[in-house]
């Protein structure tokens, strides 16, 4: 996401709870669940057969050959069609082009689609073609855009509802069931695509979509297109339990193949309705048809549908929240880690790094909680000196290019909260609301609007109560007001909020009863806690910790709020889920514990250290430099990726050199990172007190990188090894950040680095950035397909005096000499140097660059003359 | 006249990429690979190939006039511009169009590597690229056994973008093959492909042997996806 800046296209306060108006009692019925509808077949089959030419824009018959469009819906009515589907799949502003305008389309289709003799017209939404970012380059408010003018057209034209289908993201999808609730009051039924695998192109199971888009409130969810009937039953199997709605399948007849120059599908209508039938046993209560198919399976499936009735439906009451690809259930009775690493507060690496808008470490900490077993991620970018808004939007979206787990997302800033959800293409949590009247008003309507779980804090204008019978007042309070708008139990999660047992012993208990009263008094509703402040003001903070999550498990906590990366914690988490049932037989446990045994008392392994407490007033004085070094040895111990630390070490002496600074030096020639860690603590546990950070920096590492630098040049080093060194140096400089006060390693510049508007293509860009964090520069990096107004913003708000632009393809380049342009206009003092496939130093001083870098090498030459 | 090619979705099963190809897009001339570099780039080939769904979309039309700088196609509105295409299909009475792509997984790792590790994104995106070439020659190797079928010969593929064939062709390419709907594959507005690793082109059918054919199937790229072998005969004739 590079521009992360956006404003929702609502206002706080939506309508509670929206009721879809329907044409007639049928429809409503249908909405309840409780009676069928029939919908119609292909349309694009349909017109190809009549002779429609591949690739041409088929919303346009509906302007110039209305009568055909016609014939085709009054057959399908014929054959039993309760519904027909406007000829529109793909009319949107984009796709038409200057052909003709969304309005002239919609218009005319919705009137060829009521000529039929229909007794309800959907209007057909289809993808907008392009994809959403981050992997795209369209923005969810472009997409939304391009749907909300498809919405108002087919809304004032007559429809009677919309078919949002053929969706593969679920991030589009969202776009546009937001666009249709937002903008007309007609049901919405949304149908997205699966492949073979079970997934759709962009990695969405089903159950994803069904708990993303019922929640999100859509009137009827389900699969299109896709396979064929017997291949799409399995995966609406797995749909129907976790859609809070009624389900629709619209499947393909079989795959196209051409017979004597005509295109055929491999299924025959009675084979078709058998597994429709099968469907319909299932639950499923909306039928059709999609590509290939004709009103001889419609009427097919009218005769299945004579004299029967709905099947019934068991829907999940599980607590569910999604990403776009993984779905985390957590049933009644079995307990959720929710990792709470990636909040500022008390952290200064985090603090550090959201100020920095250098992200890597964030992202660190979510790799590694998604690693230890956590469920969700918490995420909060509350500092006051930052732009909350816009860091929280920017890291959701940067979160989920490194887990597929859910997000909670945590602000007290019911702005922050709602652009982060809005964009969030899933269903997240909202940490939080709590029992003030004023929570209650801003934040519940987010929750409902986008189909959010919930975080309500027992806590209200008088404080946080200090009894078991003031938080369930307080609970009850906020979960009245959910059940007003709307909001169901299971999605509620009430936090008692632990309290310190230093300052008031009396509190656990209070804690622990509210839990239980909670569970008992709310059927349905969820216990969550931020479990460490328990233990504020004690020592060995863990071990308290501990203890309290198994009792508060016991009392009937739900979902923890802890740091997964504690093994003591996640000791408890595993062993109660054997003592509670939910590990059956004990499995799990088996395979993670057996042949363990305890670490000795008194030595607990660099592991189990809480660093979040490690700025509490525990960390007694005399006790911090042992406890930096652990967390020190602790951090360079973690292993990366597919690296193999073990064997790494092992071989770490044949090569060590005759001083620990030649050592180090070798290491980074070789491109080994693993063992850099061990050898730069070496220099720095020297007895000469001149051996600090800058030492080893401007004497060890940047000479190394300088003699890597040389052999590229010359060609005896090509780039995989340029970059492994850049690593190995890396791993040094995060030793000298972590160890020592991060002002002694002072900066030696800000550069900002873009690949330019229309580009898409960053990896050259990934290496210059690299290797110019490695020579000391505060890189800021804007990332992709960056519109020129987002550089020069950056340039002028941070005073930069050095950017860097990308561009691979000849089609990018007119976006990078407009780049320039606006640098060098409201940005004087910035030296401007450009890179990429296509450019060479005569096209880049044509552009206007200052300086052109033919490799990420030449870059760092740059930075040193401009920036020294 | 042939009797038509469609084949809505076909995925190919790869099980290997050339290592000298791969390390040819990393820049490498020579130079002494260290053992780790050298099980790195293994460890992310075998990734990439075990997260990536090589697939193709094709479809044929048969020529219905050669202008001067455009290429007709009968039943498909796409028209294909310039001097170079339209030398390349002079002889041409059929051109199959073909869209292939390793699927958006591999997009997805390429962005978290971006975020996480640099060096396993610049292999990660060279083994790729060498993967979708392979791809679209798998994708090739089809048209050529459906114009050996006819006893008729391809010229090389030729994508959007070689030449004068400008990029504003791929929108009405990939309509005709309705490749967003059975591969996913979008575009840009500045005519990008996403998945990045996909590939769209256009293969002409001729009745006689074209240039570029190799001289022996030890050499050819397609051998690994030949069917024409299995009967007897080379695409050769």
């Amino acid at each position: 996401m590079d521009n992360p800046t956006q404003t929702p296209a609502t206002p706080l306060g939506h309508q509670a709870a929206r009721t879809p108006r329907t044409r007639d009692e049928h429809l409503a019925r249908v909405l309840a669940g409780t009676d069928f509808l029939l919908f119609d077949g292909a349309m694009g089959t349909q017109l190809q057969a009549r002779g429609l030419a591949a690739g041409e824009i088929p919303e346009l018959l509906c302007l110039t050959n209305p009568a055909e469009i016609t014939e085709i819906h009054a057959a399908y009515v014929e054959a039993g069609s309760q519904v027909v589907t406007t000829n529109t799949f793909g009319a949107n502003r984009t796709k038409l082009g200057d052909a003709a305008t969304v309005e002239q389309i919609f218009s005319a289709a919705i009137t060829c689609a009521r000529a039929s003799g229909a007794r309800y017209v959907a209007a057909d939404i289809g993808p907008t073609g392009a994809l959403l970012e981050p992997m795209g380059t369209l923005s969810f408010d472009e997409a939304y855009e391009l749907f909300a003018e498809q919405v108002r057209a087919a809304h004032a034209a007559g429809a009677d509802l919309f078919i949002i289908e053929t969706m593969a993201d679920i991030a589009e999808a969202k776009a546009a069931l937001l666009a249709a609730k937002e903008n007309s009051d007609l049901p919405v039924f949304v149908t997205m695509t699966f492949d073979e695998d079970g997934r759709t192109f962009l990695g969405t199971t089903p159950e994803v979509a069904a708990v993303t888009l019922s929640s999100l409130g859509a009137d009827v969810v389900g699969i299109n297109c896709s396979l064929g009937p017997s291949d799409v039953a399995p995966l609406v199997k797995r749909m129907l339990p976790w859609a809070s709605c009624p389900v629709m399948v619209q499947a393909n007849a079989g795959l196209p193949h051409v017979e004597d120059g005509r295109t055929l599908y491999s299924i025959e209508p009675e084979e078709y309705c058998e597994a429709v039938a099968d469907m319909l046993d299932a639950g499923v209560t909306v039928i059709g048809g999609c590509c290939g198919t004709s009103p001889a399976f419609i009427a097919g499936e009218r005769a299945l549908l004579e004299g029967r009735t709905p099947a019934p439906r068991t829907i999940s009451t599980d607590f569910a929240v999604t990403s776009a690809q993984h779905l985390t259930a957590i049933p009644a009775g079995h307990v959720g880690v929710i990792g709470e690493r990636i909040n500022p507060t008390g952290k200064k690496l985090l603090k550090q790094a959201l100020r920095s808008g250098n992200h890597d470490y964030v992202l660190g900490e979510a790799i590694n909680q998604t690693r230890a077993g956590a469920q969700i991620l918490d995420v909060n970018a509350g500092l006051p000196e930052i732009d909350e808004r816009a860091t929280l939007v920017r890291l959701v979206s940067e979160l989920q290019g490194v887990t597929t787990l859910p997000l909670q997302i945590d602000s007290t800033d019911p702005l922050a909260i709602e652009d982060a959800v809005r964009l969030y293409p899933g269903k997240p949590i909202i940490n939080s609301v709590n029992g003030k009247r004023e929570s209650l008003e801003t934040v519940l309507p987010i929750a409902k609007h986008y189909g959010c779980a919930i975080v309500g804090l027992t806590l209200d204008e008088e404080g946080i109560p200090t009894t078991a019978q003031g938080r369930l007042d307080v609970a009850q309070r906020i979960v009245d007001a959910c059940d007003e708008l709307g909001i169901p139990r299971q999605d509620i999660a009430i936090d008692c909020l632990a309290m310190a047992a230093s300052t008031d012993q009396s509190a656990p208990r209070a804690i622990l009863d509210g839990i239980a009263l909670v569970k008992r008094e709310l059927p349905g509703v969820r216990c969550v806690l931020g479990v460490s402040n328990i233990s504020f003001g004690l020592p060995f903070r863990p071990l308290v910790n501990a203890t309290f999550l198994a009792a508060a498990f016991a009392a009937g906590l739900d979902l923890a709020i802890v740091n997964p990366m504690s093994e003591r914690l996640m000791d408890v988490v595993n062993s109660w889920r054997v003592l509670s049932g939910e590990d059956e037989s004990a499995q799990d446990y088996v395979a993670a514990y057996a042949g363990r045994k305890d670490t000795p008392s008194g030595a607990p392994s660099g592991v189990t250290y809480d660093t979040s407490s490690s700025e509490g007033i525990s960390a007694a004085l005399a006790s911090i430099a042992g406890t930096l070094q652990e967390i020190a040895s602790g951090m360079g111990k973690a292993p990366s990726a597919g690296s193999a630390p073990a064997k790494a070490a092992a071989s770490t002496p044949a090569s060590t050199d005759a001083t620990p600074e030649g050592h180090v030096h070798e290491l980074v020639l070789a491109g080994r990172k693993d063992p850099v860690p061990e050898a730069v603590r070496v220099i720095l546990a020297d007895t000469d007190p001149a051996h600090d950070a800058m030492y080893v920096i401007n004497e060890v590492l940047i000479p190394a990188l300088d003699e890597v630098g040389a052999r590229f040049e010359k060609g005896t080093f090509f780039l995989p090894q340029l970059m492994a060194s850049a690593e190995a140096a890396k791993a040094g400089f995060s030793v000298l950040r972590d160890a020592a006060d991060t002002s002694d390693v002072p900066s030696k510049g800000k550069i900002v680095l873009a690949t330019v508007k229309g580009d898409i293509h960053d990896i050259g860009k990934n290496i210059v950035r690299m290797l110019l964090e490695n020579y000391g520069y505060d890189v800021i990096d804007l990332g992709r397909d960056v519109d020129p107004q987002v550089v020069a913003d950056c340039v002028v708000e941070q005073h930069v005096e050095l950017a860097g632009l990308s561009a691979l393809m000849t089609t990018t380049v007119p976006a990078m000499s407009e780049t320039i342009e606006l640098l060098h206009e409201q940005a004087p003092w910035c030296k401007v140097m450009v890179g990429g496939a296509v450019l060479n130093p005569e096209y880049a001083q044509m552009v206007g660059a200052d300086y052109y870098a033919k490799d990420a090498n030449e870059s760092a030459h740059i930075a040193t003359e401009v920036l020294g | 006249m042939g009797v038509g090619l469609r084949i809505a979705r076909e995925s190919y099963q790869i099980t290997s990429v050339n290592r000298s190809e791969v390390l040819r897009y990393l820049g490498h001339s020579g130079q002494s690979l260290s053992a780790e570099l050298d099980e790195r780039i293994e460890a992310v080939t075998q990734r990439c190939l075990y997260m990536a769904r090589p697939r193709a979309t094709m479809a044929s039309f048969a020529v219905e006039e050669i202008g001067p700088d455009a290429v007709v196609l009968t039943g498909c509105a796409l028209r294909l511009t310039g001097h170079d295409i339209t030398q390349h299909l002079a002889s041409a009475h059929e051109v199959v169009l073909f869209a292939a792509t390793l699927g958006a997984d591999i997009d997805r790792e390429l962005r978290r590597l971006s975020l996480t590790d640099a060096l396993e994104q610049v292999i990660f995106d060279a083994v790729a690229t060498a993967l979708i070439e392979k791809t679209a020659d798998a994708a090739n190797a089809h048209v050529r056994a459906y114009a050996a079928e006819q006893g008729a010969f391809t010229s090389w593929r030729f994508s959007p973008g070689y030449g004068d064939l400008p990029l504003s062709v791929q929108p009405m390419l990939l309509a005709s093959l309705d490749a967003t709907r059975q591969l996913g594959i979008t575009l840009t507005p500045s005519h990008l492909m996403v998945p990045t690793k996909s590939v769209t082109a256009i293969v002409g059918i001729h009745p006689t042997p074209q240039p570029g054919l190799e001289s022996s199937c030890s050499i050819c790229s397609l051998a690994e996806f030949c069917s024409i072998r299995t009967t007897g005969r080379t695409c050769r004739g």
